[in-house]
């Protein structure tokens, strides 16, 4: 099976034409560095399949990130590349491909955004360019699928360029200026209203309240819809369906012992309770599903929004200066707020930092100081029946345990904190549908995580409790959880959950009767102490094994500080 | 055409700091390691090219300048070895 890569500058689209092409649905996003990582997937053309690759976008072929350079690997995977081109910007496009063509792989073009082109007033003469290039040029709308068919039937047609050799920097471009004289006729255009109101929200004194305003009614959104979710879908389907049919239905085979309390713990039809009884198919369930589930969704929903309009990109450069004092720059924020979903793509995507020091630093204050959606929906659930006050202080502390930290790591991690150098695309109308699509993926990617490890997690507590292990390790722990930290020896239970998943472990602070004082400090520790199991795995993955040891003993150590500090201040002595 | 017209010799080369929102300019160099310049001109940033600054940010913070069509965020220590010439 032959193998297509495609290659092409950031944000050109070529996740879009993957995604058209294989029917696998790979992110997609307006703003550069969506990819990080190659997908791989199967098209059929012509009766013969094909390996396709979607890559990581990269302006040339010296990487210049860590993204980048798996862009070049995957460059030498592909026996073909398609090379997909910003039409609305073909000059510095061309770069990377008279790269590509250069090193004799069999190419086609893909002059994408062929839509864009018109309302700026660009001319291309395709078969001009085919000509010159020597290779196959094809205008695609991969938005709406427009040429996909005919991108697809040139596969075929591929073939090494004859005309274009490898050459130097400086006779790149001039060639590059040469064909540009020849192919594009640019119109004269003035800018449009839009476009000045776009860059309103660049501009510092209207874009930082606008900043402000777009993450205020974000964060509303998020919680009101949610709520809305669960009051009136969740919350009725758990109590009024599902609850009595299954407390019933392990009644009818299993009415007492163990098997009937591992499924569903003390649950009768009478008194269902979700939250305490600790059963696979109660708590199990009724955790993902209802109380982080529409959480989940109405983050990601909002969160695709503003990346697929175009938002992140204009707010780097307003948290810039900011940032540049914690040892990174504007572009950390994407990694950051895609913590905020899940920690796991949030890590993947320090990926588009310059410089080691960069990625330790975002990857260590992320895993510390950022709590995924599904923590932060059970720190809601459950601090939210005290008031908000407990919830404020939590997020305060990690808010200033961020900015203390990475005060810190700037002095003291060696290496380079390079500036900002990041392309502003332009706002784009995201499309209804791809972006309920892409809500959903995320969502699913949730459940498909999340389920079989709470499940998982609640069998394993289940067994401990069982077998007496969670006594002996009070007993050992008490020291550390109960004279230090303020907290019933019990807490252990969430601890040992928490390398598993923070959103159960959570939950299990509910039944062990804590004040509000100690749940607040149960949450931050937990939010602190160490990663769940599965951004540890890509963390150690993306940082190596030496500088994974440093941010974990970063971890235990700032989570014990940070809670003693809670405990002298919340509790007293 | 009209744009070498526009050029007069007198005028110097500035940095690309001191050139105001609204105003247009050529760029002359980019001045850094050939690394950074290479990276630059990919990115659509190249000498010749017709620039506008669109905001700065305050507290020595960030550009965002637009290159014929391209915007692009760009950090102030950079814009400040980019050299222009007003038109
Ligand atoms: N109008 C229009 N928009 C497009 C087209 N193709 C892609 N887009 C949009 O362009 C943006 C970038 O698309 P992606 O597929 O994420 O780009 P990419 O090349 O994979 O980007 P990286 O992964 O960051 O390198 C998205 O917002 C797409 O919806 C097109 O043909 N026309
Ligand atoms: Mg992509």
């Amino acid at each position: 099976m032959k193998k297509i890569s495609l290659m092409g500058c950031p944000n050109v689209g070529k996740s879009v034409v993957f995604s058209r092409l294989t029917g696998v649905n790979v992110i997609s996003s307006n703003y550069p560095g969506t990819t990080v990582d190659f997908t791989k997937g199967n098209t059929r053309i012509g009766g013969e399949k094909f390996g396709l690759i979607d890559v990581p976008g990269t302006y040339s072929l010296e990487p210049t990130s860590k993204a980048e350079e798996v862009a070049l690997y995957m460059l030498q995977e592909g026996d073909i590349v398609i090379d997909v081109v910003d039409a609305t910007h073909l000059e510095r496009n061309l770069y990377l491909t008279l790269e590509i063509i250069g090193r004799k792989k069999p190419t086609i073009v893909a002059l994408n955004l062929w839509d864009e082109t018109k309302h700026l007033g660009i001319d291309i003469d395709v078969e001009k360019l085919e000509k010159l290039l020597d290779v196959p040029v094809v205008p695609t709308c991969a938005i709406t699928g427009e040429g996909i068919k005919e991108l697809a039937a040139k596969v075929g047609d591929a073939k090494p360029s004859k005309t274009i050799e490898l050459m130097s920097e400086g006779e790149r471009w001039l060639k590059i200026g040469e064909i540009i004289k020849e192919v594009q006729v640019v119109h004269h255009r003035h800018h449009t209203i839009w476009e000045r109101i776009a860059d309103t929200t660049v501009k510092p004194v209207t874009g930082i309240p606008i900043a402000i305003l777009t993450i205020l009614l974000t964060f509303l959104f998020i919680i009101v819809i949610g709520n809305w979710i669960v009051e009136h879908l969740m919350d009725p389907i758990f109590y009024n369906y599902y609850g009595p049919w299954i407390v019933g239905a392990v009644n009818s085979f299993s009415p007492e012992g163990l098997l009937h309390d591992i499924l569903i713990g003390k649950s009768t039809v009478e008194s269902l309770d979700f939250m305490q009884s600790f059963g696979l198919l109660t708590t199990g369930l009724y955790v993902p599903f209802d109380m982080v589930l529409p959480f989940v969704i109405t983050f990601y929903f909002m969160l695709s929004l503003l990346e697929d309009v175009g938002y992140l990109p204009r707010l780097a450069v307003l948290v810039d200066t900011g940032l540049h004092k914690l040892g990174l720059h504007g572009s950390a924020i994407v990694p950051t707020i895609l913590g905020f979903g899940c920690n796991v793509p949030g890590a993947l995507a320090t990926r588009i930092l310059e410089t080691r020091k960069q990625r330790f630093i975002a990857a260590t204050l992320m895993a510390i100081a950022v709590p995924c959606m599904a923590q932060s929906a059970m720190i809601f659930g459950i601090l939210g029946r005290y008031g908000m006050k407990w919830i404020i202080i939590v997020y305060c502390t990690l808010l200033v345990l961020y900015i203390l930290l990475g005060l810190l790591l700037k002095k003291i991690v060696k290496g380079e904190s390079p500036e900002l150098l990041l392309e502003v695309p332009p706002y784009r109308k995201p499309d209804p549908l791809t972006l309920l699509k892409k809500t959903w993926t995320k969502a699913y990617g949730f459940l498909a995580e999340a389920v079989p490890f709470v499940i998982l997690g609640v069998f394993i507590v289940n067994l401990l409790y069982v077998f007496g292990v969670i006594d002996v390790l009070s007993t050992v722990f008490s020291p550390v959880l109960t004279t230090l930290l303020g907290l019933p020896e019990g807490a252990i239970v969430a601890l040992i959950m928490g390398f598993l998943r923070k959103d159960i472990a959570i939950g299990m602070l509910l039944p062990m009767d804590m004040s509000p004082q100690q749940l607040t400090i149960s949450c931050v520790v937990l939010a602190t102490y160490f990663p769940c199991i599965a951004t540890f795995v890509v963390l150690l993955r993306e940082l190596g094994i030496r500088d994974m040891l440093k941010a974990a003993g970063l971890m235990i150590v700032i989570s014990l500080t940070v809670g003693i500090i809670m405990r002298l201040i919340l509790i007293g002595i | 055409m009209e744009l070498l017209s526009d050029m007069k010799p007198d005028r110097k080369a500035v940095p690309l700091t001191t050139l105001f929102p609204g105003e247009r300019a050529k760029i002359i160099s980019l001045g850094h390691g050939a690394g950074i310049q290479r990276h630059l001109r990919t990115m659509g940033l190249m000498e010749g090219k017709i620039v506008t600054i669109i905001a700065a940010q305050p507290a020595r913070g960030p550009f965002v300048i637009d290159v014929e069509g391209t915007q692009i965020a760009i950090g102030r220590g950079m814009v400040r070895r980019i050299l222009i010439q007003k038109i």
